[in-house]
């Protein structure tokens, strides 16, 4: 991680603290996030953030100078571009910033620099897209990771936990619902679970990815998933600091796969946690027992 | 007696001039016209086609139509696209904006094959080949018929442009890499080229025959590098320093027969002979729409556009102009049929021979 990058982290370690903003500016002026980072989007982790908020302007998060761009009514491209048309701004440190799903046609006149008060573009819906909204994302090009934006724009309230719903436990092809009381066998079994975050500023249950989701067992830690940042290793994006794959996040039905346990006869206490970026947690403990 | 000798051998000499002349008579080069041999109207899609599915047809797409023309004009397949299509010489997938299920179809719009997939199609030249191109940039997944995954790479900056020519995948980033993919999703071949005060890969082009692979890269300044195969991957064989200060992706390739590659310039076309590592600008206004190379790559064929106005060049790729055309054209396309030009404009489609008088 660049050093631009760590200073920044500090700085969102002190904004947590509700100590003065030392950030990225937001990209628009009206923000409601509807996407976040590490999110299952079907054959790969959700690299950035979207938001909502209506057709309204977008500027550069910090000063910078146009890497790339593309305006889906008139650039030529040689692939397919599901992120419409979009605008890439290089700024110090080798921080990069992307914005996509620009209406067509809102990118203005090609210039070189940028500073937080010009206009790139106007939210749209060009590309993949279901509806307007920004896609936006942080690529630390010296560290080779994609990072998690909001750990970098001034924090928004957020009073709303994650919400754990539908615990499993897996060993082998067998699943069942993990509940207080059940009895088990032992051995290693997975622990999936339906786990997500709302944000109070989005009017309907739209569910997001948690900043973090841990599993203990009898009190001590076994795994934990942080949607931190993701690289590639050997041709496939992982998470950070660890060799998780979104396959091995993910399942193909969209639940969280927590992590691993190693199920020992007699009485257990499990407890799932997850976390927004704001400090909400929300946690499940569950009791049970493994028997032969 | 003394001064008449100087006279006489003048004379012999300018006899033997135009002896020589007259028995040894040097053919002059035959002049080359670009004829215009049919012109058609794209027809609607879905219109009753009366080409015979049999014979050889090639591509063309201009705006949202597309489809398949045949040498005698004879329209084999016309289509519009849905949202865009994935288009090679055997086979295309017509693909909406959000679908995930795609249908791969052969020149005449027969069912080849149907398929699913998260981010959107993407077809080797010849058709052989189809990929799923993540809709975020970040990856790339080879599909076969029935569209299980062949093999997946994530890349570790957004894909800017790719090139794809039989089994190599050259893939440009935004991180300034250059990727070269075998066909089992293995990397051949990776290089940055450095140079620029900002790295980034803005165009890629694989020659037909891979001996050549070329990129156009940085900010601050702006290079073309072309690479050469040796046996082990390939090595830088020229570097030049562009005028353009672009900050998107530039049209550029190779003639099919890999000896001349072309790329988008400020004021025109860049025509590289890697041969003789010559470089020259072809100058048009506007920006590139396509160059093909007739009559078996003897001439270059390169169009433009600026807001309305399409510009037609025909060269020699090492040579001065033969034509020159300026007309009106909201839209335009420039391919090749038939070893000959096939021109597309404002819902016209049509064939210009080159042919030598």
């Amino acid at each position: 991680m660049s050093s631009w990058i760590r200073a920044l982290a500090s700085c969102a370690v002190i904004l947590t603290a509700g100590l003065p903003v030392c950030a990225l500016d937001w990209p628009v002026a009206a923000r409601i996030i509807t996407g976040t980072f590490g999110e299952d989007r079907g054959d790969h982790f959700h690299n950035g953030i979207d938001l909502g908020g209506g057709n309204q302007d977008v500027h550069p998060v910090l000063p910078g100078e146009l890497v790339f761009r593309y305006d889906e009514a008139s650039d030529y491209s040689s692939l397919p571009r599901g992120v419409g048309s979009f605008v890439v701004i290089h700024h110090d440190q080798d921080i990069l910033s992307l914005y996509c799903h620009l209406q067509n046609g809102s990118l203005g006149p090609e210039r070189a620099a940028y500073v937080p008060a010009d206009r790139l573009g106007i939210i749209g819906d060009s590309g993949h897209a279901n509806g307007p909204h920004l896609h936006f994302t942080v690529f630390d090009e010296e560290a080779g990771s994609t990072v998690n934006p909001l750990e970098f724009l001034p924090s928004l309230p957020d009073r709303q936990p994650p919400v754990i719903r539908h615990v499993l436990i897996a060993a082998g092809d067998q699943r069942q619902p993990l509940e207080n009381g059940v009895s088990l066998k032992p051995g290693r079994a997975e622990i999936l679970a339906e786990a997500y975050d709302l944000r109070e500023d989005v009017a309907f249950s739209w569910p997001l990815a948690p900043a973090s989701v841990s599993v203990s067992i009898d009190g001590v830690e076994v795994s934990r998933i942080s949607f931190d940042s993701f690289q590639v290793v050997e041709g496939k994006a992982v998470l950070s600091g660890s060799t998780l794959s979104r396959g091995q996040v993910y399942d193909s039905s969209g639940l969280l796969r927590c992590g691993t346990v190693e199920l020992r006869s007699g009485e257990s206490h499990l407890r799932l946690a997850a976390r927004d970026l704001a400090g909400n947690e929300t946690v499940k403990i569950i009791s049970f027992s493994v028997h032969e | 007696m003394r001064k008449k000798r100087p006279a006489r051998v003048l004379f012999a000499a300018l006899l033997f001039i135009v002896l020589y002349f007259l028995l040894f008579p040097y053919p002059l080069g035959r002049e080359l016209v670009a004829r215009p041999r049919w012109a058609v109207p794209v027809p609607p899609s879905g219109s009753p086609l009366a080409a015979d599915p049999a014979r050889p047809s090639w591509q063309f797409q201009l705006g949202n139509k597309f489809g398949y023309v045949q040498g005698d004009g004879s329209v084999q397949y016309s289509g519009t696209a849905l949202y865009r299509v994935a288009l090679s010489s055997t086979a295309f997938v017509n693909y909406t904006r959000l679908g995930t299920d795609w249908i791969l179809q052969d020149r005449s719009g027969r069912r080849l094959a149907s398929f699913s997939g998260n981010g959107y199609p993407l077809l080797g030249p010849e058709g052989s080949r189809i990929f799923n191109v993540k809709t975020d940039l970040s990856g790339i997944i080879e599909l076969d018929r029935t569209g299980g995954a062949l093999w997946e790479r994530d890349f570790p900056a957004l894909m800017t442009s790719v090139s794809l020519q039989g089994d190599s995948l050259l893939v440009g980033l935004l991180n300034g890499s250059l990727l070269l993919i075998n066909s089992l999703g293995s990397p051949l071949f990776e290089y940055s080229p450095g140079g620029s005060r900002i790295p980034v890969v803005l165009g890629t082009a694989v020659a037909p025959d891979r001996s050549l692979i070329a990129a156009v890269c940085g900010i601050g300044p702006q290079y073309l590098t072309v690479l050469r195969r040796r046996n082990d991957g390939y090595a830088p064989f020229a570097s030049l320093e562009l005028p353009s200060d672009y900050r998107r992706e530039v049209r550029m390739g190779f003639s099919p027969d890999s000896r001349y590659l072309f790329l988008e310039g400020p004021s025109g076309a860049g025509l590289f002979d890697p041969a003789g590592k010559a470089f020259r600008w072809v100058s048009l206004r506007g920006k590139l729409v396509g160059a093909a190379f007739p009559v078996s790559g003897r001439l270059a064929a390169i169009a433009s556009s600026d807001g309305g106005r399409a510009q037609l060049a025909i060269e020699p790729p090492a040579g001065v102009a033969v034509s020159r055309e300026e007309f009106s054209a909201r839209e335009l396309f420039l391919g090749t049929i038939d070893g000959q030009l096939l021109l597309g404009w404002d819902g016209q489609l049509a064939r210009i021979d080159i042919e030598a008088m």
